[in-house]
């Protein structure tokens, strides 16, 4: 039993290695490249911990870097649910654009009572984010044709679409206005911030709202973990992603489970707009943030596809966003940030890659202990006690022809 | 048998020559926690087929990398020819003049017998490639050792047997005077595997020394005069094939007393469990990979289906368990007909399966052992509770598998990859058979596995036909076949063509009918 | 049970990683108490705020434009400017005002009206801090005010896009031009529709082909050279003989179609002849339509200094404040002054009207 539990701790211990590793080695790149412009690394480094003067400050850091994470989280977990079945679904973009659109469009000609009005805005997200993914799976399944490729077509549909959408039968903004937009979504589809709860803890009034989103995230990663981890649906999507062939053999169809996981995946990426959807702009416009799908492909990397792994890395990637503002006031560019995170993402990659090999040798150590050296006498692997021993006593050879020299 | 431990002793046969071509001299080669090869001591003597037997994983594949020049051994020493060596890559150990012919070949298919040979050491005349060049040496050395190629044949068209003498024909083409054979009969049927013999007699003849790397100690008697036995890591002695009988040998290997597949008291009862009616599959494009198969397995039975790889059976067996659509005829089991029904369906109502490639079908090899139990199970207790995988269920019957079916690992949470082949097979084997089938689809149930694991699988198998389970046995291991089938089907193109009874036939036999030399009428 | 047990794992890996930042922030935020008093007492000094749009300083455009009106405003009133750009998404638009507002900068200017949706919020967030928007009015759409202290800085894009089209229409015999758009956004159809009432002015039979490279909402078209190369490639090739593009950084696609074509191109913003390197291309641009960002940016900061700054309301550049204007660099298009001249007068004096949107 002890043996499991120091078996599985340095699994997981090896398992943080890789990101751990992965994350100084991007450290030090970034430095040599802040060295490089002439700026002092130490001083970058001070600069990005530093999350302000005052506690009012350090607060406002604190709910900027959650409500850049929250949109970053679900995109890396719609991402990741695609890749732990061997899909990769670089749709997400396209997928949270239009059902970010649509469900603003939809919340706003609708009149409801407060809960229902944010569920509804919530579930033609999350239908539009999985019909659109949708497309690609289906065209997977009929046609063969690869997801990446597909995905990357719908996005470009998406975004033409959602940008004839929004100037045209969705336009809910004054014809002068220079950002065209959608009608506001009335209060019942607000989400209530959690500010209270940060002052509840004693902590400083920050200048923006918390996003209330962030409960629902959380929720919605808890119910993606079990059922991964621990349904049936889960081990069959796992299995898939493990080996194709090895899942088809063991009964589950490979077709619907493509269909169920990119319905499933297109489905949370749908969620990506709904943070600052129902939490500040309450309307899709053509400033809407863009990219959030393109960087949660990183972000699902570097969380190995691990919801948990997934929110420590929205966190890691939005703590760096943050850093690029205060980098400027010491000149260094905003692009040292992205260089950052594009080397952790490399170097998290490599270091999985290794990580994982080193928990498969350990593994084959472990086996080969308990393999290699039994102290039964005689014989290593001479045939054991079978279910049915008597078969195997006084057995003889197949006898076979003669030589025939 | 000699006596096991010291070096292979041929002092007295020296005159021939002072040095022997190869010897290793105590080589030790450890991987990260295991000890691969451990003072390894083989002299082989030039001129001779020079035998490596032992079980799969007792360390051959690991020692003939080293003398190849793949890895470098941690300790110990290497001689050619009476001088030490040192291989940093295969291509020192080809400038030495040892060849190596891979158990898997590696020829482009699309390229011809000529381009396959001189492939990465190209004669070149003004930079071009100068085929008359080569197709000189080419026909010199076939001919020379009686290979028998044409130079200008299209790999693709060439049989098993051809393909392995283009391989031959490559090494001999750099120069090589030792030849390394890595299991070459393991993909041959019996008629082939005497030519290849034939080939290595004119290789002798020559002067060339050949390392002859096998499991099939009845083959490595014919062919070889000297055989060095490993287990475990280690050389355990050697033998000369004249004197030693092939169970001796098989003891050496295994360190102990030796199982049998052979069933000899039939428990075939009346109720028939599987039976397939003209089922047809369509191929894309072409001729259908199983034509007409119409067979029958009652409770019981074992239903042996010979034939040379690549004759429709694969493409059974998925037929049989709903991965490939049927595009005439139908399948029943146990009275139902389940043609159109799902794998999983299928799976749930009773069929166990046992794949051919373990690692592609079997398993999920970066999975712990509890959740490979789990696959292929995960609709039923103990694997899952409702709509949940139940965890702790599924890891108190992997603990129990591994005790009852022998299967060495530290614990369900190990990873697959990890087990060696017999140990994932058995895990397998246990799981098919812990859902209680009424018939089991086993696609060479035995292949890689080490003499322990077999007999276990086979004393598995035997066990449960004596419940009553039925079997479709499918398996290239013709002694496996012959020794554990009630009936037998030989299958040639996509149909059945022949129905044997095991008792009368030999390994011979059914190999004539393999290859379409010998027909169903010759049975009759 | 591993999951369940990696997760606690994690969990606490994560607590103490927390729990580590979180330390270090600490004892980050104590060094640097000691040196920021002098900092936000220091009244005498200018320190002025810029948050640039997209891409940043080095578009060549407007950004730079912004850029050169502030340093035009401190060398003549001294103290310093402090920059931001935005990240790729756009998404720290807000936090990056409110940064340099909560670091004491003052005024505090924002370039571009992406700004529109974040302004408003930040400004009242620090009541006693001066902004200015360059091409976002005080008043939304929906009439509210952005707030009492906030500028609009506005152009009259439509009234030099007028003139381009009469300086185009006047360079076209065959009466054929073309407009090539970066983005299809309210602010470049202002562009659109001048350009088309000035060149019809001139000739009402004239053909104007327009073409967007992205549709609103993808910013794409902003920074697209090659695919504005494409679009005016097929103008030319359809017979077009003067091309103005709105298109940001796209442009050099424009007139890297114009030489080898052989034809015209009219530049936007900034004055071209003197962003591109190329002397081909300096010789295909005719003019360029001048949007002075750093007069008005200068002039802005010039009147906070002198206390002027009312707030709450726009400061329009037209062609009457020569905020906007057709450059004359490469004398291309001087023999048709009287002209351009002439039509300019009407404008200023309002006897021409210009529609602002197609």
């Amino acid at each position: 039993m002890s043996g499991r539990v120091v078996a599985t701790l340095r699994r997981v211990g090896l398992s943080l290695l890789g990101p751990a590793i992965a994350v100084a080695v991007a450290m030090a790149i970034s430095a040599v490249v802040i060295a490089l412009i002439g700026e002092d690394p130490l001083e970058a480094l001070e600069v990005m911990v530093d999350l302000g003067e005052t506690p009012r400050a350090e607060v406002q850091s604190i709910v900027v870097i959650f409500n850049r994470a929250i949109p970053l989280f679900l995109s890396g977990l719609a991402v990741s649910i695609a890749f732990r079945m061997g899909l990769f679904n670089i749709g997400v973009e396209g997928q949270y654009r239009l059902a970010t659109l649509v469900a603003a469009a939809a919340g706003a000609a609708v009149v409801l009572p407060a809960p229902l009005h944010v569920l509804f805005v919530i579930v033609v997200a999350m239908a539009v984010g999985a019909g659109w993914a949708g497309i690609a799976a289906v065209l997977k399944v009929t046609r063969g044709v690869s997801e990446v490729i597909s995905s990357i077509m719908l996005n470009a549909i998406a975004l033409g679409l959602a940008a004839y959408l929004v100037v045209g039968p969705f336009r809910g903004s004054a014809e002068t206005a220079s950002i065209v937009s959608t009608t506001p979504l009335p209060e019942s589809a607000h989400v209530p911030p959690l500010t209270g709860l940060l002052t509840g803890l004693g902590l400083a009034e920050p200048r923006s709202e918390l996003f209330g989103f962030l409960v629902i995230a959380l929720v919605v990663g808890v119910l993606v973990a079990v059922l991964l981890a621990r349904t049936r649906f889960g081990f069959d999507l796992r299995a898939t992603g493990l080996s194709p062939s090895a899942a088809s053999a063991s009964g589950v169809n490979a077709r619907t489970m493509t269909v169920k996981a990119m319905l499933l995946s297109g489905a949370v990426a749908g969620l990506v707009g709904l943070p600052q959807l129902l939490g500040s702009t309450y309307v899709y416009s053509t400033e809407f943030t863009a990219g959030l799908g393109f960087t949660g492909i990183a972000v699902a990397l570097l969380g190995r596809n691990n919801p948990l792994g997934i929110a420590v890395a929205a966190l890691l990637f939005a703590f760096l966003d943050r850093a690029a503002l205060p980098l400027q006031s010491i000149d260094i560019p905003s692009s040292v940030v992205t260089i950052i995170q594009g080397t952790i993402v490399l170097s998290v990659v490599i270091a999985n890659e290794v990580a994982r090999r080193l928990a498969r040798r350990s593994a084959e150590r472990e086996a080969a202990a308990v393999t290699g050296a039994p102290p039964d006498p005689g014989s290593g692997s001479a045939p054991g006690n079978g279910p049915d021993g008597t078969q195997r006593v006084g057995a003889t050879l197949p006898e076979t022809t003669e030589p025939r020299a | 048998m000699a006596a096991p431990g010291g070096p292979p002793a041929h002092e007295g046969e020296g005159e021939r020559s002072a040095a022997p071509a190869v010897e290793l001299r105590g080589i030790t080669k450890r991987f990260p926690g295991v000890v691969a090869n451990r003072d390894i001591e083989l002299r082989v003597r030039r001129g001779e087929v020079h035998a490596i037997v032992g079980e799969n994983g007792a360390g051959k594949s690991t020692l003939m990398k080293t003398l190849y020049g793949e890895h470098r051994p941690d300790e110990g020493q290497i001689l050619v020819d009476g001088r030490e060596v040192s291989f940093r890559s295969p291509s020192d150990a080809i400038a030495a003049g040892i060849g190596m012919v891979h158990q898997h070949f590696m020829l482009a298919d699309y390229f011809t017998v000529l381009e396959n040979v001189v492939l990465g050491s190209e004669p070149t005349r003004g930079g071009r490639l100068d085929r008359a060049a080569a197709r000189r040496r080419i026909t010199e050395i076939s001919e020379r050792y009686n290979l028998g190629l044409d130079p200008d044949a299209l790999v693709e068209d060439l049989g098993v047997g051809d393909r392995q003498r283009v391989e031959i024909a490559k090494v001999l083409y750099r120069n090589a005077r030792i030849l390394i054979l890595d299991e070459p009969t393991a993909v041959l049927v019996p008629q082939e595997v005497d030519e290849l013999f034939g080939n290595l007699a004119e290789l002798k003849r020559e002067g060339l020394t050949v390392i002859f790397i096998s499991h099939k100690l009845d083959e490595v008697r014919r062919v070889a005069d000297s055989i060095t036995v490993i287990r475990r890591g280690t050389t355990v002695g050697s033998a000369d094939p004249r004197t030693t009988s092939t169970r001796q040998l098989a003891e050496m290997m295994v360190g102990s007393e030796l199982p049998t597949p052979e069933t000899r008291t039939s428990t075939v009862r009346e109720t028939p469990v599987l039976t397939l009616s003209s089922v047809t599959v369509a191929g894309i494009g072409g001729r259908a990979p199983v034509e007409d198969v119409s067979l029958t397995v009652r409770e019981g039975e074992v239903v042996g289906i010979a034939g040379v790889e690549g004759n429709g059976q694969a493409e059974l067996v998925d037929a049989i368990m709903g991965l490939r659509p049927l595009s005439g005829g139908t399948v029943s089991f146990l009275g139902d007909d389940i043609t159109t029904w799902s794998t999983r369906a299928r799976r749930e109502a009773g069929i166990g399966f046992i794949p051919e490639d373990r690692h592609r079908q079997g398993m999920l090899l970066e999975a712990p052992l509890w959740e490979n139990r789990v696959l292929g199970h995960q609709t039923r207790p103990p694997a899952a509770k409702g709509w949940f995988i139940d965890r702790r269920s599924a890891r108190a019957d992997t603990e129990r598998i591994m005790q009852q079916y022998d299967v060495r690992a530290p614990g369900p949470d190990t990873l697959a990859v990890a087990l060696s082949g017999g140990n994932q097979q058995k895990l397998i084997v246990g799981r098919e058979m812990s859902a209680g089938p009424r018939l089991l689809v086993a696609a060479h149930p035995t292949r890689g596995v080490d003499v322990g694991a077999q007999a276990v699988i086979w004393g598995l198998l035997k066990a449960a036909r004596r419940e009553g389970l039925g079997i479709v046995l499918i398996s290239a291991d013709l002694d496996e076949l012959i020794g554990l089938s009630d009936s037998l089907h030989v299958m040639l193109r996509g149909r059945l063509v022949a129905r044997l009874d095991p008792d009368g036939v030999t390994p011979e036999d059914l190999g004539g009918y393999m290859t379409g030399a010998r027909t169903a009428e010759d049975a009759a | 049970m591993r999951g369940a047990r990696m997760g606690k794992t994690g969990l606490r890996a994560t607590a103490l990683l927390l729990a580590g930042s979180l330390a270090l922030v600490g004892c980050a935020s104590d060094d640097d108490g000691g040196d920021d008093g002098g900092n936000g007492g220091g009244d005498g000094e200018l320190r002025i705020g810029l948050a640039y749009d997209a891409v940043g300083r080095g578009d060549r455009s407007f950004n730079d434009s912004a850029y050169a009106g502030a340093q035009a405003a401190v060398d003549q009133l001294g103290g310093e400017v402090q920059e931001f750009t935005p990240n790729e998404d756009g998404s720290d638009r807000a936090e990056g005002l409110a940064n340099l507002a909560e670091q004491g900068y003052n005024p505090v200017i924002a370039v571009g009206f992406a700004y529109d949706e974040t302004i408003a919020e930040v400004a009242a967030d620090f009541p006693d801090t001066t902004f200015a928007q360059v091409d976002g009015a005080n008043e939304l759409p929906d009439g509210t005010s952005k707030g009492d202290n906030v500028t609009g800085l506005l152009f009259a894009e439509e009234e030099g896009s007028f003139l381009a089209g009469v300086a185009a229409a006047l360079k076209s015999p065959t009466g054929h031009i073309g407009f090539i758009g970066g983005v299809e956004s309210p602010l470049i159809q202002k562009f659109e529709a001048g350009y088309v009432a000035g060149a019809t002015a001139v000739n009402p039979a004239i053909r104007i082909d327009v073409q967007y490279i992205s549709p609103a909402g993808d910013f794409s078209g902003f920074n697209a050279p090659d695919r504005a190369e494409d679009l005016a490639d097929v103008m030319y090739g359809d017979g077009a003989e003067v091309v103005f593009h709105a298109a940001g950084g796209s442009g050099t696609g424009v007139f890297a179609a114009a030489v080898t074509a052989g034809k015209l191109a009219i530049g936007v913003d900034s004055d071209q002849y003197n962003t591109v390197d190329d002397e081909a291309q300096k010789a295909v641009i005719m003019t360029s339509m001048l949007k002075r960002v750093d007069n008005a940016v200068e002039a802005f900061i010039t009147e906070f200094e002198a206390g002027d700054v009312q707030g709450g309301t726009d400061v329009l550049n037209d062609l009457s404040t020569e905020g906007i204007a057709l450059s004359t660099t490469g004398g291309q298009i001087d023999d048709i002054q009287t002209q351009i001249a002439d039509y300019t007068q009407q404008i200023v004096d309002g006897e021409i009207e210009i529609p602002t949107t197609p």
